[in-house]
């Protein structure tokens, strides 16, 4: 089997992506066999972009220019750019107050101080780039990362989700947090494939995979204020990890 | 195609910040770091939000750190609004901060420090010159994120760790199976700390800094910090005595001490401070450079400690329990606690209705950027007749003996 040249790199995150990759600990002896870690910053020196890439794996939001500078090497370079994340995908956790001027966001952390405000609205990575596929989540799933390393191996990427958590809490046999005991969980909404980690052990979904395709907003906000929660709570939470959510 | 592009970015760390060489003629001078990760604005991110989404949000600034970052908000805004945990939900915290410790510092010593003692560019180049020592240092990094999901969820972003109490408290065969693993891999940990005693550190010795850590409660916890100097700080004035600015060269603040006094925070500042006993023989740390010994020996404590707490929560039999119920109310908190790299801060205070007005985080890598600063002077001081190339390498060999976490740092 070709060795898979890849190209692995951070922007604006927490870099829980790329170390969901490194927490694969079982798995990292075979990787290392098939894979090619040739740009990967945050494990391996030197940072060198060289040639081209079967994959680049990016991590994160946009939100200062040399990112943009790097990203579109990383895109030129690779036949295949891969968002890693939630951040990569939506914006995320950043993007939390886009819509309100930057300036004054940094103002109100650093004060009216020295610090460099070049930058600007955390954007996913397809506010700029073809996106060829999304792996979503904050932070992915481990199995998803592999998937997606075993797909590329062969030549190809993983079928997209298109299934909300409630699936994934179905297939559990769980109890339904919101209609059967009234507590906010944002599972209808959200993209699943996680296995529905956080309903199964009793805590109600915070939406990390972002929003899932063709979701009923308008239904699922009329059933969270059945149960107590106002359209604006729900929309909040919501645009935690994407601002795309509007009510 | 295009042409080969070098990144200056500073490689096998978190995050996103480079060295920047000063010339003076044609000698080199003076080195700073420049940390140029991209600011979230955290503390301004969660103004508005209500208490129960703070430390969900917070814990989110760094994937090594989150499940420290997530127990120190918590910590902090249960203070704020009164809310008191039970003892097993203090253990099982504590638990999961030292699975952070094991992974955060096995990722370092085995994946990221590693190459630069045997001459290779990372961890896959650790598969054919120490195949048994990554093999070994992957296992008990698989440990610590076990740890973690077992009482949070999910090794990264633990959902399961909530304001009052657990989600899902964890089973008695859950934790016996974390026992078995940890006493199993206990005497693996104390021979890497033989193996890293007999690596070449590369690096002149660089004088070690006043210590700074956290004091006044069970391992990594307390309410207070302590210094080598005989300072005591109380948790409602450590941001005060932190004394953070804004500087030009750097995305993160910077803590400047009273007067001329730069404080080092982490696992050399620790065991500086406590000076356990028992490892005494093992390592005598005179210089900044032993840090990677330092982060050995406190694996191994942090693996007995994890073992220490198991035991206490199963002779204590574990109960079934449910978060307590939060009233909201106005008030402030504030949690020091140690993170794997030193002294972390969470303040946040909120209104009657619960709503945080205000946050204060200050992360470990913004404090030891003084201390780094320090060390590349002393550094250069001694290698300035070195070539450009060779200079900018030490200097990121020393900046990594910090661990610094970037993400972290900048928030």
């Amino acid at each position: 089997m070709k060795r898979l040249r890849l190209a692995i790199a951070g922007l604006t995150a927490c870099s829980g992506c790329q170390l969901s990759l490194l927490n694969c600990e079982a798995e990292l002896p075979q990787l290392i066999e098939v894979v090619d870690f040739h740009y990967f910053p945050m494990a391996c020196s030197p940072a060198v972009l060289e040639g081209e890439y079967d994959a680049a794996l990016v991590e994160g939001c946009l939100s200062m220019p040399h990112e943009n500078v790097l990203l579109l090497s990383l895109r030129k370079r690779s036949r295949l750019l891969i968002a890693i994340g939630t951040c990569a995908a939506w914006g995320g956790v950043a993007a939390l107050r886009n819509g309100e001027s930057r300036k004054e966001l940094l103002q109100a952390t650093h004060g009216s101080g020295r610090i460099s405000s070049s930058g600007y609205s955390p954007q996913p990575l397809h506010a700029f780039v073809k996106v060829d596929a999304v792996i979503s989540g904050c932070p992915p799933e481990k199995e998803e990362l592999l998937r997606l390393l075993a797909g590329l191996l062969r030549g190809a990427l993983p079928n997209p989700i298109s299934y909300p958590v409630c699936t994934d809490c179905r297939m559990r046999e769980n109890l339904c947090l919101l209609t059967e005991q009234s507590r906010l969980c944002l599972g209808a909404l959200t993209l699943g494939g996680c296995g529905a980690r956080c309903p199964s052990m009793g805590v109600g979904c915070e939406g990390c995979r972002g929003p899932v395709p063709e979701a009923n907003l308008n239904e699922a906000l009329d059933i969270c204020q059945q149960k107590g929660y106002d359209r604006q709570t729900v929309i909040d939470r919501l645009r935690r990890f994407c601002p795309e959510w509007k009510s | 195609m295009s042409k080969p592009g070098k990144i200056d970015i500073l490689t096998r760390v978190e995050g996103h910040g480079r060295v920047e060489l000063v010339r003076k003629g044609r000698r080199i001078v003076d080195a700073r770091l420049n940390l140029h990760e991209s600011p979230r604005l955290f503390e301004t991110l969660l103004i508005g939000r209500r208490f129960d989404e703070v430390a969900e949000i917070a814990c989110r600034i760094c994937s090594i750190c989150s499940t420290v970052h997530k127990v120190a908000a918590l910590r902090a805004l249960e203070q704020a609004l009164n809310v008191r945990i039970s003892q097993q939900t203090d253990l099982l915290r504590q638990l999961a901060v030292q699975g952070g410790q094991i992974e955060s510092h096995a990722l370092h010593i085995f994946c990221l420090a590693l190459p630069d003692y045997l001459g290779v560019g990372g961890f896959p180049a650790l598969a054919s010159v120490a195949p048994l020592e990554l093999q070994q240092g992957l296992k008990i990094k698989a440990l610590g994120n076990l740890i973690q999901e077992t009482v949070g969820g999910r090794a990264i972003h633990p959902f399961n760790l909530l304001p009052g109490g657990l989600g899902s408290v964890p089973g008695v065969e859950q934790l016996q199976h974390l026992a078995d693993q940890l006493s199993s891999i206990l005497d693996n940990v104390s021979a890497m700390i033989g193996f890293v005693s007999t690596l070449d550190e590369g690096l002149p010795a660089l004088p070690l800094l006043s210590a700074c850590a956290v004091s006044g409660g069970p391992p990594l916890f307390g309410d207070r910090l302590a210094t080598s100097t005989g300072v005591t700080v109380p948790a409602t004035s450590a941001a005060v005595w932190l004394n953070e600015r804004n500087e030009d060269h750097t995305h993160a603040k910077v803590s400047r001490f009273d007067g001329e006094s730069v404080f080092m925070v982490g696992p050399l500042a620790r065991l500086n401070l406590s000076k356990p006993t028992e490892y005494g023989k093992r390592l005598d740390a005179t210089s900044i450079t032993d840090s990677l010994k330092a982060r050995t020996i406190e694996l191994h404590q942090a693996v007995e400690r994890a073992m220490s707490l198991i035991s206490q929560l199963l002779n204590e039999g574990l109960r079934k329990e449910t978060p307590t119920t939060i009233t909201p109310s106005a008030g402030e908190g504030t949690a020091l606690i140690e993170a794997p790299r030193g002294v972390l801060l969470h303040n946040y205070r909120f209104d009657e209705l619960g709503i945080c007005r205000a946050a204060n985080i200050i992360t470990p890598t913004a404090i030891n950027q003084a201390a780094i600063e320090m060390s590349l002077k002393s550094l250069i001081s001694v290698i300035n007749d070195d070539g450009y190339e060779s200079i900018k390498l030490s200097c990121e060999r020393l900046i990594r003996c910090f661990d610094p976490c970037i993400s972290c740092a900048v928030h």
